[in-house]
């Protein structure tokens, strides 16, 4: 007897599966367009669900003409001038800019939760205080980031960083903390140093599971951007979302959310195709195929 | 969704309207109408039901745009942005008051406006701000050198912390009262304020027009209703004595601000204490002049949406029957027959 399609037996077809997998997105599309048409045909001066036509055009000038408030464009601009000089190639460049830097500072909180895990001194320097850290909302800390780093860059940048740092060190701690000891003495047997212990053997294993980790981070790091760049900025991606807000500019709203989106899913594909490049011994456990991705 | 409930449940029962407010000191009073019960009086005396739902600002006018709510505060401004702009044509039936010095540029270290070219300075763009500080540079002769000032978008709630916690910013535009939080800090000192530009920013209470041209005639009692409870509360907080400062009280709590707080930015609110004296501003020449700079500055900063080719495509609607634009596209209107009848004592 084959299992009905609610069984936990039920094996989908090939082209099932595909269709099924779609089908939300073809959903939630044709339910839009017919929100937005009726709320055109009601009014047609409508701003809040602009039809794909006024996105399209939205986009169009995003993409090839400079922000308001800068310089115009020279007649006859080429087209790399005008992308380069583009409002869209603006926000993004200096959301990009600000991603990347907090990216980078993650770095040190790897090896700070890898030294937390092997050297007990460090432990217990930094680990209650790391556990506390943690809980703290980095965002009500606000007034003090102004003090310390100003309002520019760096502040919105340490955002990013006081809010997400802590996870991926307790998650390279307890990752360190879950290498088979065998292993470390087996290493130490061997003649390793302490450090070779650390880097390694240790680092070595871990790290396709830190990527993971701050894969599956990469959301925090963004959310804490975009808070930054609401609160204090003259330019980014979520710069212009909230002037936009401002007179209901959801023709360009809704785009930059998507380009938002497209962005941080090939961010995440290239961590996953890094990863597997350097880690090909490394099964992503318990995941299937894609599964964070 | 609200909507669909009052129409559908006026058949039965009474017509059910909701105004918004948010905290400013012109707007403050809606939280005593409610509280005092003036409003349910009014709404009682017109057989109409007011429900009066305090917001943030914006989400106020989100919520009036999405047509969640009937009635809204807000400037003459975003009246202009916000609902008119984006087809939600809109009646302005109540004219509060004028800022008159609540919005204001501050600088620190003795800065002139000669100074802020290359300087960075705070403030929530393409607001009432933006236009204060627009008109402080353009009234100085420093119009040409407005772009070189390096406006940082900041949101209201952090502008004050982020402006006194780094000195390394020049300046920045808000309003009361972060102004005066900010002005308690030494070394700092106003350049500009908005009572050098009387009536440009003006504090209004606005209607659906489609909600007060309800065929069953019940948006035009609600509108009377809203204009005879804000009258009545306005006239006995103008005159001073023990009874008002127990009204200013009252009103002061609902933005958490202490009487003398609520007075001293009352002192730089430019109320229209009775119907005869809102009723002159609104129907004089004057209102123009301001709208029509208002409404450049909303054009030229794109406020009035990326579709819109021309400045006449929003047009506005004068007691006297004038517009200011195109006359077939009148999407904001400014009313005074409501305050013509609380004049009148007809409510």
């Amino acid at each position: 007897m084959t299992p009905g399609i609610t069984s936990i037996h039920a094996k989908p077809g090939k082209s099932v599966t595909v269709t099924l997998s779609w089908f939300l997105f073809a959903a939630g599309l044709v339910a839009y367009l017919i929100t937005a048409a009726a709320r055109h045909r009601d009014n047609p001066e409508e701003r809040v669900t602009p039809t794909v036509a006024q996105m399209v055009t939205g986009m169009t000038k995003a993409v090839l003409s400079p922000a308001e408030d800068d310089e115009a464009l020279p007649e006859g601009a080429s087209w790399v001038t005008r992308l380069s000089r583009s409002m869209l190639w603006k926000d993004t460049k200096a959301s990009g800019l600000r991603f990347f830097y907090s990216m980078a500072l993650l770095l040190p909180a790897v090896m700070l939760g890898l030294h937390m895990g092997l050297f007990p001194y460090v432990g217990a320097l930094f680990l209650r205080f790391v556990l506390f850290f943690d809980k703290i909302v980095a965002l009500s800390l606000l007034p003090i980031l102004f003090i310390v780093f100003g309002i520019d860059e760096l502040s919105k940048i340490m955002l990013i960083v006081v809010g997400v740092a802590p996870t991926i060190i307790l998650d390279t701690f307890n990752l360190t903390r879950g290498v088979p000891g065998e292993q470390i003495v087996k290493a130490f047997t061997l003649g390793a140093s302490d450090f070779d212990v650390a880097y390694r053997v240790v680092l070595k294993q871990i790290w396709p599971r830190v990527l993971n980790s701050i894969r599956l981070n990469l959301k925090a790091v963004m959310l804490f951007l975009f808070a930054g760049e609401m609160i204090a900025s003259t330019d980014g991606l979520a710069y212009r979302i909230a002037l936009l807000r401002r007179h209901m500019g959801m023709d360009l709203i809704i785009p930059y959310v998507l380009w938002t989106a497209l962005l941080l899913f090939l961010v995440d594909l290239s961590m996953r195709l890094l990863n597997r490049r350097l880690h090909p011994w490394f099964e992503e456990g318990g995941l299937r195929e894609g599964g964070a991705g | 969704m609200l909507l669909a409930a009052a129409s559908t449940s006026a058949a039965q029962t009474k017509p059910s309207f909701t105004v918004g407010w948010s905290v400013y000191a012109g707007w403050t009073p809606y939280h005593y109408l409610q509280q005092s019960g003036i409003m349910r009086k009014w709404a009682d005396k017109y057989g109409i039901t007011i429900k009066v739902q305090r917001f943030d600002y914006a989400p106020s006018l989100d919520a009036f745009v999405s047509k969640t709510i009937d009635a809204c505060t807000m400037t003459n401004m975003e009246a202009l942005d916000m609902p008119a702009a984006s087809g939600v044509p809109t009646t302005a039936i109540i004219v509060g008051d004028y800022s008159n010095g609540n919005d204001a540029l501050l600088v620190r270290n003795g800065a002139q406006l000669k100074d802020l070219p290359g300087k960075r300075l705070l403030l929530v763009q393409k607001t009432v701000s933006e236009y204060l500080f627009d008109r402080a540079m353009t009234m100085n002769g420093l119009k040409d050198q407005i772009k070189q000032v390096k406006l940082v978008n900041t949101s209201d709630s952090d502008i004050a912390t982020a402006f006194l916690s780094d000195t390394n910013v020049t300046a920045t535009v808000t309003w009361k009262p972060l102004v005066s939080q900010i002005r308690k800090q030494k070394g700092i000192t106003s350049l500009f304020n908005s009572s050098q530009v009387p009536g440009e920013i003006l504090d209004l209470t606005v209607v659906r027009t489609e909600v007060l041209n309800r065929p069953d005639g019940s948006g035009r009692l609600f509108a009377k209703a809203l204009a005879g409870a804000w009258y009545e509360l306005i006239a006995k907080m103008s005159v001073p004595g023990p009874e008002a400062d127990k009204i200013l009280r009252a009103i002061g709590a609902g933005s958490e601000d202490s009487l003398e707080s609520y007075k001293e930015q009352l002192g730089t609110t430019k109320m229209f204490y009775t119907p005869q004296s809102a009723l002159v501003f609104t129907t004089s020449a004057e209102i123009k002049q301001k709208m029509a700079l208002v409404r450049q500055f909303c054009f030229d900063h794109g406020l009035l949406g990326t579709n819109t080719k021309s400045v006449d495509d929003i047009a506005i609607g004068y007691p006297d029957g004038s517009a200011q634009g195109k006359g077939d596209h009148v999407r904001l209107r400014f009313e005074a027959t409501y305050m013509k009848m609380a004049a009148e004592g007809k409510l």
